[in-house]
């Protein structure tokens, strides 16, 4: 029999809890906003100075999510679909109209320090930087502010400013840097206390290829060692198709998938590609009557059909024509999400 | 073809015109805010005054600070203000300078726009759309205060000269801040510059107190400068305190320091385009 | 990371520390536009000298602003004094920071501060320092230092140092400050309904003009609901002429409502600071976030 001690039990508790407890938990999270409906035309304008006609928009309706802990999601949507209201309802920026969240256990709008020293929120488009300062000016406040230990500060910089290549741009005024180069240091000030959950709002936004890949590498390796729960919004597919393993799509303010990033074809995508390749001398004559062709490019030929009837369509195809070879293949995946983003508009 | 190019002109003008006309009128809480809080001055000029004159006459209320009675000088003050809605013009230098600094004034040279008529009508716009919200404040101010205005209505030759002068002073407060912006051309940083004249117009214009209140020879010294144009010339002429015989001259100088004016900007503009792409921008 | 892991770190960090470093990082900004630093702080002195030159134009004409208030030139110069060592004081802390605290909250900078485990209206009054408007702060010194020396010098009731100005003058200097500051950062949070507010400034500096003058001079015919509510509703009046009074104007004989006035200063001082706090709160509430 094995006798448990008073500790062993606590800290099998404590084990089960974090299991059972996501680490992030929303639940019917919602935000809507007043805006000002602006009229065209002069007279409108005038008449604006006495009566404003208002519009309640729905940026984040009754969203529910949970996040377990190390888990590396993306959120993807057309611009205005709510993703950056979500992570910023998350950080406690903005108060919800209605609806809970927790992270790590806290309440982010309450924006308590405990919780505030436990996560960082990396805008693409903004910078937290002091613009005429060298980075490294900006880095030492954190110190201070986040309250981190002298040692471990000089450590985490060194080992940022290492991954990412700028340690000689340490000292250099921020407004000298190139976006790319000022990007890393917005990344090295939301690292530097060493936080276990990190939101990036679209973090590679106007990069250049390299940057571009350079900073995913970096997130890849930073993640792997440490565990880090991020939760990233972008528009670029290589960055989601590089980093998360699971995805969530938002359009209108709602979840509308969530799941691996394979799996939104099988959800959104109702067709296949037929690719063949057909023998030599071969028309591609007629191909319209079975599906629509995409592409012809003797002797190859790219036809799109409804995923259920590729076998009958490929059947009545090889009965007319010489084929060489044939591939069934998803659609691109660009492809798939622009539908997805138009029909939600 | 001469009439068609004039409409066409016009037209384009008027574009311009109702373009930054919406711009202005669409910040509501600003406006509003701005246009009330202009008259709180006013109230510790009243009071201060009031003080003041209260020292130098002992009470009495004929006491006269030079040549102006209590009433005299809240009047000046009231119409000092007028006379300043018409000639301030917030923040035109810093942002002609701005926009050569940061390239933008290549549009002028690509499009077949002219800077200083688009920047005019600009501004036109501004101070028409400040005076539609602004008629009813000032109109209920000078009422309440009519009580200032100890001698009444003036004769219709000053009131001509009065609104003529306040006409002369936006033109001439356009086309000062304007030149000021114009030496960004040459100097990319004209703030200094701009504040060193913004103080001088502070205190020469007689925003801060009337004129006349200078001893010699500085008197004589801001009587010569075109400051006086923006504050102090119009308020006195209302209350008459430019002598008949001398009216128009002086009405006559301004006009004058207004061709001026118009000059220097044409020449700096066209100097500094020609700097300007000859740097290759 | 477990619980036993996570090291005792107290829930605030080290308030003088963030702010020496805030106060550092300015001077280093500063030093790096000096030419830009100059002509600030030249030009601010000027703008100061200029003020003093109306109301020597004005003490030409007349002996003291108002019969029997005690105002007379010097006097009322140690008031100017006054007001500029507490408008230089706003103008090196507060007024920077309020200016962008509107700027911040329009383009949606305010995000970054809201993260920081740090007070956020801590971190938005005293993020910046102008150094070059400490320019002012010696200019109105040596105004009150030259006032009062005409005035310990004149030949009819002569100035005399009283110790316990060491302490009130500085404490009241303070309350004026934290006074003008609430009002300040309230201003500045109506941004987040009000949108742009270029006209912020213009309201300061409106409401701010009632203080410069001896509060004598409101004392009479409808001046009186004017004192009453920019003394005990927006309390500009107490800013300056409280510790402007104590200073300038013999201890003996004080009128009788004067050391209630003061009393009420360190009220107001408190209260104002509340209200500040509360509306910040308010307006952070409201904070929509201008999206990228």
């Amino acid at each position: 029999m094995y006798g448990l001690s008073l500790e062993a039990v606590r800290e099998l508790i404590g084990h089960y809890n974090s299991i059972a407890m996501a680490i992030i938990e929303i639940e019917k999270l919602s935000k809507s906003y007043r805006v000002y409906q602006k009229q065209e035309g002069l007279l409108a304008a005038v008449r604006g100075l006495w009566h404003r006609e208002y519009r309640d928009v729905e940026a984040v309706r009754t969203v529910d999510l949970k996040v377990e802990q190390g888990e590396f999601v993306a959120f993807l949507g057309p611009n205005g679909a709510g993703k950056t209201t979500t992570l910023k309802l998350l950080s406690g920026v903005i108060y919800p109209t209605s609806g809970t969240a927790r992270v790590m256990g806290h309440v982010p709008w309450l924006r308590d320090n405990d919780y505030r020293r436990r996560f960082a929120l990396v805008m693409g488009q903004k910078n937290q930087l002091w613009w005429d300062l060298p980075a490294q000016e900006s880095f030492r406040l954190h110190e201070r502010i986040y309250q981190i230990d002298k040692k471990e500060f000089t450590r985490s910089l060194n080992e940022l400013s290492d991954l990412l290549q700028v340690q000689k741009l340490l000292g250099r005024p921020v407004r000298e840097l190139s976006l790319g180069e000022r990007m890393k240091m917005e990344l090295i000030a939301a690292l530097l206390h060493s936080p276990e959950v990190l939101f990036l709002d679209e973090p590679t936004i106007g990069l250049d290829v390299v940057a571009q890949h350079n900073i995913q590498q970096f997130l890849r390796y930073y993640q792997q060692q440490r565990k880090t729960t991020i939760l990233l919004t972008s528009h670029y597919m290589k960055d989601i198709a590089a980093l998360c393993q699971r995805v969530v799509v938002i359009t209108d303010g709602a979840i509308k998938f969530d799941g691996s990033l394979s799996g939104i074809i099988d959800s959104f995508s109702g067709s296949k590609i037929l690719k063949l390749q057909l023998s030599d001398g071969q028309s591609a004559e007629g191909l319209e009557r079975f599906a629509e062709v995409t592409s012809v490019v003797l002797p190859k030929v790219a036809l799109r059909c409804a995923r259920a009837e590729v076998p009958k369509m490929l059947a009545a195809i090889l009965q007319h024509y010489q084929v060489d070879d044939v591939a069934v293949e998803d659609p691109p995946l660009e492809d798939v999400i622009a539908d997805l983003y138009q029909k939600s508009n | 073809m001469f009439a068609l190019s004039l409409t066409n002109r016009v037209a384009c003008w008027w574009m311009i015109f109702r373009i930054a006309l919406e711009e202005r009128l669409a910040y509501r809480g600003d406006f509003a805010l701005g246009t009330l809080m202009r008259f709180l001055p006013i109230i510790t000029q009243v009071f201060l005054w009031t003080a003041v004159f209260e020292a130098v006459g002992s009470g009495s209320s004929t006491a006269r600070l030079a040549g102006y009675s209590l009433d005299d000088m809240i009047a000046y003050y009231l119409l000092s203000m007028l006379a300043r809605a018409f000639s301030s013009m917030p923040g035109l230098a810093s942002t002609i300078a701005k926009q050569i600094r940061e390239g933008e004034v290549k549009k002028y040279i690509v499009q077949p726009i002219d800077l200083i008529g688009f920047m005019l009508l600009g501004r036109a716009a501004h101070k028409i759309a400040y005076y539609t919200v602004a008629t009813l404040p000032f109109a209920l101010v000078f009422y309440l205060c009519r009580g200032y205005f100890a001698s009444g209505w003036p004769s219709s030759e000053i009131l001509i000269a009065f609104v003529l002068s306040c006409v002369l002073g936006f033109l001439l407060g356009f086309f000062m801040d304007l030149c000021i912006g114009l030496v960004g051309f040459w100097f990319l940083e004209v703030s200094s510059l701009l504040f060193i004249y913004m103080l001088l117009n502070f205190f020469l214009s007689g925003h801060m107190f009337p004129l006349d209140l200078l001893s010699e020879p500085w008197k004589t010294i801001v009587d010569w400068l075109p400051f006086k144009y923006m504050a102090y010339f119009p308020a006195a002429i209302f209350l008459g305190k430019i002598p008949a015989e001398q009216l128009w001259w002086q009405v006559g100088t301004e006009a004058l320091w207004l061709l001026g004016l118009i000059g220097l900007s044409r020449v700096l503009y066209s100097r500094g385009l020609k700097r300007y792409s000859g740097y290759g921008g | 990371m477990t619980p036993c892991e996570t090291k005792a770190k107290s829930k605030h960090p080290s308030y003088g520390k963030v702010f020496l470093m805030f106060a550092r990082n300015s001077l280093v900004r500063d030093m790096m536009f000096r030419a830009n630093f100059l002509i600030e702080s030249v030009s601010s002195v000027c703008w100061a000298i200029m003020n003093v030159g109306l109301y020597w134009i004005i003490f030409e004409h007349t002996t003291s602003i108002g019969r029997d208030t005690g105002w007379g030139k010097y006097e009322f110069f140690v008031f100017m004094g006054t007001t500029w060592i507490i408008n230089s004081l706003m103008q090196t802390f507060f007024m920077p920071n309020s200016e962008e605290f509107s700027e911040l909250i329009r383009t949606g900078g305010l995000d970054f501060a809201m993260l920081k485990p740090i007070d956020t209206q801590f971190l938005i009054s005293l993020r910046k320092v102008s150094w070059s408007s400490l320019s002012n702060l010696l200019f109105g010194i040596l105004l009150m230092v030259i006032s009062l020396a005409h005035l310990m010098t004149r030949a009819e009731n002569p100035w005399h140092f009283q110790p316990s100005i060491v302490v009130l003058y500085p404490l009241y200097i303070a309350c004026g400050v934290a006074i003008l500051y609430s009002l300040m950062i309230c201003l500045a949070a109506t941004s987040v309904w009000l949108g742009r507010n270029q006209t912020l400034y213009d309201f300061w500096f409106y409401i701010t003009n009632f203080s410069r003058y001896p509060m004598e001079i409101y004392a009479r015919g409808w001046g009186l609901p004017l004192l009453f509510v920019f003394t005990f509703v927006i309390p500009v009046l107490v800013v300056v002429n409280v510790p402007a009074r104590l200073l300038a104007q013999p201890l003996t004989p004080r009128a009788s409502w004067e050391w209630p006035l003061a009393g009420f200063t360190l009220l107001a001082t408190v209260s104002s600071l509340n209200v500040s706090r509360w509306v910040f709160q308010k307006a952070l509430r409201s904070y929509r976030s201008a999206s990228s």
